[in-house]
């Protein structure tokens, strides 16, 4: 009898096909949301960690060894000599692309107003790898090397009143710590992902910022991308210490991840976001059970016959345990590979939030890019099944330890 | 119509254990949906609170010239009588306090800091006594003491701040400023408290000190650059303006007020795009909860097509059995949706008011901060009440389809329906 | 510079307090007449000059270069020469102060609080330059006896502040008893907080008259920061061209 066990099981999925169905779509749209769920989670960690590497950080950034203690003073005289420091990069394997980048506040005249922005010289060319300008330019083109022009926000723009074309004079503090001020074209409108960088940021041509902020050849910061794979801080400290050899001189060179508290603000969200996770995972717990209870108890009389045929109590455990994995495997199954599939499409096409949010003044891109983790959705589906097989067993236990008689008037 | 009634509460109790389930799947169905929807609201919600609470306030009123000016904290563009602006605000129900922000130079010295040094730094000029109604800074302490009415030495600093340049409670500090007028002044303080702002902006830069004291030194007689108004949450905030405004007309008062949201307009663009992921996730809870009771409801209707076929054998009308079994689910959604709300009642009851702990999960993230760790959900009545008529709407619409399969098959199929 | 201007007007020297003086008899007692004399004798018609600042902070020393005209009551610019700020120009008219800067392609002028920022992060602020010399209209003066200050006798006179529109509540001055060159300066807040201070170094005549040829100002605030005025030569009322002291000539 054993031995027939599964088959019996399996084909009862078929007998009752409606019943397997209801059931096996509970657990697969319970296993489908959570799958997705964890696509738009990681999709948006993936989002933030990007803006961080790509506005902010890089993955490496390289900074004069005392900047940071005098940070706030904008020691822009302790810079670091991008031209010396960029063949090093260039030689170490796991370096993938470095750009040298100068930010610095500055005062822009408009008129008799003036208004706090930063601006960042950076060098459009290497800055490809690190941006995609192309994507979130919205008007005009990038600032070319050796002109004085600037790429602004979209809402800098809108609430300045600023077209292409406009001229502005920003004011600033140079490194030689006097000061100076330079008029820059407006020639490119871009919409930024983060707020911040769309509201008071201008981009302007390194050469330019190095010639206006008197420090040429040298830049404020350096930021790294590395290769697939390559450990982030063991690069920032082979990094470090190649620059030391060969140039003699101490850089803060350090990894995005032990920088800055943006990344520990990253992993909170993470915190808080996981939490919703489990949520999720109470919520579909409680579905899967709940209907493959409501399975069981519905066939009592079922279980009433098989008893009086004088299958016994732990066989019929086994019975309704199996069919209960069965059907998960199959549900969980499919639901996981629908999620990954509808995770892949989004991971194409992203989620566009800008229709929903059109009536609100508002030109921060809104598309996230849910990602397809393998690992997590095996996890998922052996969730599922684990989860329902349990659910199974609590009824089919019930059911066997009733009496045949009783079991047979069950309505 | 009393039979049809009386018959579908009948079965509602006669078949317990199917009514349990089914009304236990809505029931959880809808407090997860609660909950999810709770957290979310929550963290927005305080977020935005701690903006209110900490930075802006509800509302800021200025002298007319002071907005223009205002990333230069400009003295000079004052408020001259707070008080009578003051009590016009109390008159008519509105809690408010008087500040005077300034910009100044900040000197540190090697006996406490070891270091010297000097920065730029915005220093806010409080009212001890009424501050607290408006803004939650004393709430917030977390080493020595509050600021007290007059105090002429004292200053607060946030936490973020202290560390930043390595400040205890008891070292001193000299602020060169400008008064009004622009005359320099001298100011020689001693960090009495130290406070852990929940908003990162403020507690990153927050300095703070007597209003009085501050304006003694400043020259302000009497003068504030700002008074921050509190409105009541639930308020519609542009109405409430608007009644602000035309108020301190009526008072042939020039001054201007503006809303936090103006105030902040940055951050909300921000929170704006945030909203997108949140309402995303909050779908597909609702999905889930969706299928988890449509399911259940849809598998104990169709286990009752024999009953169903019965009571056609009999003679009953198709309309008078869609009638009863459509009570019945909606009888069962009713009791789920009631023990739904319930239990997101009591569920939500903690989370507002005691929250989720994660700080055990950042024992191991060093932060260096003691950041708020504490996860809060927030109160909306509209969610409620969106739950409760999903709950019974749904197991309603969803009961509908297998009775009306049922309604079609001839009787004798109905009665072998297994 | 072709037109001499007759008319007489008072020279407010345009970088802070290099205060000149003729040789005078002694028998200006009172402390109002001390400082109305050491106003009255910031007299000149015109004026060039060259000279350089040195500022120390925590970042260290730099020096920049500097020619200087000046003409009347209010009218003064000064044009950098050193290689960090060459080009950069300040103008003085009535009232307003404009910063040329040579990529930029308009003039910044400052008003209001934007002139309390400092001077090529010296220790001498924009206002520090546009600074009335109408002493008397904004503080009291009281005569509190003479002191030796390196080997000169000095008056001491105490300035407190009338009105609260000056940067300075408390003055405390070293005036030379013959010649009225302010040797010392110390600089308050209306509590007595000493802020500032400034004492000349050296001395150059020229035009008849003795002025300070290297000043030192500290901030008293800050360890560690001062600053070196250096004038190299002065020449008193050159001929100059009115133009000088406009806005479309600053972009020459």
């Amino acid at each position: 009898m054993t031995t027939k066990l599964p088959r019996l099981a399996f084909r009862n999925i078929f007998r009752n096909l409606r019943r397997s169905i209801l059931s096996a779509v509970a657990i697969s749209v319970s296993a489908l949301s959570i799958v997705m769920l964890f696509g738009l989670l990681d999709g948006m960690e993936i989002d933030m960690a990007n803006n961080l590497q790509s506005y902010y950080t890089g993955e490496v950034r390289i900074r004069n060894v005392d900047y940071e203690k005098y940070e706030r003073y904008n020691p822009l005289h302790l810079g670091v000599d991008w031209e010396a420091i960029a063949p090093i990069l260039m030689d170490n394997p796991s370096v993938e692309s470095a750009t040298a980048r100068i930010s610095f506040p500055a005062n822009m005249y408009i008129g008799e107003n003036s208004q706090v922005v930063m601006g960042v010289g950076a060098d459009f060319s290497t800055e490809e790898a690190f941006i995609d300008f192309p994507a979130i330019l919205k008007e005009g083109r990038l600032p070319e090397q050796g002109k004085n022009e600037m790429l602004i926000g979209s809402a800098m723009a809108r609430e300045l009143n600023l077209s292409i074309g406009d001229k502005v004079t920003m004011l600033t503090t140079t490194a030689a710590r006097g000061s100076n001020a330079i008029t820059l074209q407006v020639v490119g409108i871009a919409t930024f992902p983060v707020g911040s960088l769309n509201t008071n940021m201008f981009w302007a041509p390194l050469d330019r910022m190095q010639y206006f902020l008197r420090m040429e050849g040298l830049s404020q910061e350096i930021l790294v991308l590395l290769k697939d794979g390559a450990k982030e801080s063991l690069v920032a400290q082979e990094i470090h210490d190649e620059i030391s050899q060969s140039l003699g001189i101490e850089t803060d060179t350090r990894s995005w991840k032990d920088l800055n508290i943006m990344y520990s603000m990253l992993r909170i969200m993470k915190v808080a976001y996981y939490f919703v996770a489990i949520f999720f995972f109470l919520l579909g717990s409680t579905v899967i059970i709940n209907t493959t209870m409501m399975v069981i108890f519905e066939r009592m009389r079922e279980i009433g016959t098989l008893s009086a045929l004088g299958m016994q109590g732990s066989e019929l455990t086994k019975l309704f345990l199996l069919e209960g994995f069965f059907i998960s495997v199959i549900g969980s199954g499919v639901g996981v590979i629908i999620g990954m599939i509808g995770n892949y499409y989004l991971s194409k096409v992203g989620i566009n939030f800008t229709d929903a949010m059109s009536g609100i003044d508002l030109e921060v891109s809104s598309i996230f890019y849910p990602q397809v983790n393998i690992l997590k959705s095996f996890f998922i589906w052996l969730y599922a099944v684990v989860i329902s097989s349990l659910a199974t067993f609590i009824p089919s236990r019930r059911a066997s330890k009733i009496e045949p008689v009783e079991a047979l008037r069950y309505v | 119509m009393k039979f049809i009634i009386t018959l579908a509460f009948k079965n509602l109790s006669r078949y317990k254990r199917r009514t349990s389930i089914t009304a236990v799947a809505i029931a959880v169905g809808l407090m997860m949906y609660l909950l999810v929807d709770s957290i979310l609201i929550g963290a927005e919600n305080e977020s935005m609170r701690n903006l209110r609470w900490y930075e802006t306030a509800s509302a800021r009123i200025h002298a007319p010239s002071y907005w223009e000016d205002r990333m230069l904290f400009p003295m000079e563009s004052s408020i001259e009588n707070p008080d009578a602006v003051l009590a016009l605000l109390d008159e008519n129900g509105w809690k408010a306090t008087a500040r005077t922000v300034f910009t100044a130079d900040m000197i540190l010295y090697s006996e406490d800091f070891g270091e010297d040094g000097n920065m730029n730094v915005l220093v806010t000029a409080i009212d001890p006594e009424t501050d607290n109604d408006v803004f939650h800074f004393s709430d917030t302490l977390i080493d020595g003491r509050f600021l007290e009415k007059g105090d002429e030495n004292g200053i607060l600093i946030g936490s973020w701040f202290a560390e930043d340049i390595n400040a205890k409670v008891g070292y001193w500090i000299t602020l060169v400023a400008r008064g009004n007028g622009g005359f320099y002044e001298a100011m020689d303080m001693q960090i009495v408290g130290i406070l852990n702002c929940p908003n990162p902006n403020v507690n990153r830069t927050l300095l703070m000190m007597d209003k009085d004291t501050a304006g003694y030194y400043l020259g302000m007689n009497q003068a504030v650059t700002e008074i921050d108004v509190l409105l009541p949450e639930h308020e519609d905030i542009d109405v409430e303006m608007a009644k602000i405004q035309a108020k301190i007309e009526a008072s042939h008062l020039d001054l201007e007020v503006h809303s936090w949201k103006e105030l902040a307009k940055d951050y909300l663009a921000i929170a704006e795009a945030k909203r997108g992921g949140t309402s995303m996730i909050l779908f597909l809870v609702f999905i889930i909860a969706a299928v988890g009771i449509s399911n259940t409801m849809l598998m104990a209707m169709y286990e009752r097509t024999r009953e169903l076929g019965m009571m056609r054998a009999m003679g009953m009308s198709d309309n008078n059995i869609r009638l009863a079994f459509l009570i019945e689910a909606g009888g069962i959604g009713f009791i789920g949706a009631v023990f739904g709300i319930v239990l997101g009642l009591l569920a939500n009851l903690y989370m507002v008011n005691v929250g989720i702990d994660f700080g055990w999960m950042m024992r191991d993230l060093d932060m260096g901060y003691r950041i708020q760790s504490v996860f809060r959900g927030a109160w909306s009545m509209s969610s409620f009440i969106e739950a409760f008529v999903a709950g019974i709407g749904l197991s309603m619409i969803v009961a509908w389809i297998p009775i009306s399969r049922a309604l079609k098959m001839d009787i004798p199929s109905c009665l072998r329906h297994q | 510079m072709c037109k001499h201007d007759k008319s007489k007007k008072h020279l407010l020297f345009p970088l802070l307090l290099l205060l000149v003086f003729l040789p005078s008899n002694l028998s200006a007692v009172s402390a109002e007449e001390i400082i109305q004399k050491m106003d009255e004798l910031a007299t000149f018609e015109t004026s060039y000059s060259t000279g350089s600042i040195q500022t120390k902070d925590r970042f260290g020393t730099k020096t920049s270069t500097f020619n200087a005209w000046s003409q009347g009551e209010s009218d003064s610019l000064i044009e950098f020469t050193s290689t960090a700020e060459r080009g950069q120009k300040i103008l003085r008219t009535k009232g307003s102060l404009y910063l040329f800067y040579p990529d930029a392609e308009e003039l910044i002028r400052l008003q209001g609080a934007a002139l309390r920022q400092s001077m090529l992060g010296s220790d001498i602020s924009y206002e520090d330059m546009t600074e009335e010399k109408n002493t008397l209209d904004n503080y009291k003066a009281v005569l509190e006896g003479t002191e030796a200050f390196k080997d000169t006798m000095c008056y001491v006179i105490t300035l407190t502040a009338t009105t609260r529109s000056v940067a300075y509540p408390v003055q405390k001055l070293w005036i030379d008893t013959e010649n009225y060159l302010v040797w010392k300066a110390q600089y308050s807040t209306a509590q007595g907080r000493l802020l500032k201070e400034m004492e000349v170094l050296s001395t150059l005549e020229a035009g008849g008259r003795v002025i300070a040829s290297e000043t030192r100002i500290e901030d008293k605030m800050k360890r560690d920061s001062h600053t070196y005025m250096r004038l190299d030569s002065l020449e008193v009322n050159p001929v100059l061209d009115k133009k000088i002291f406009t806005l479309e000539n600053l972009t020459w």
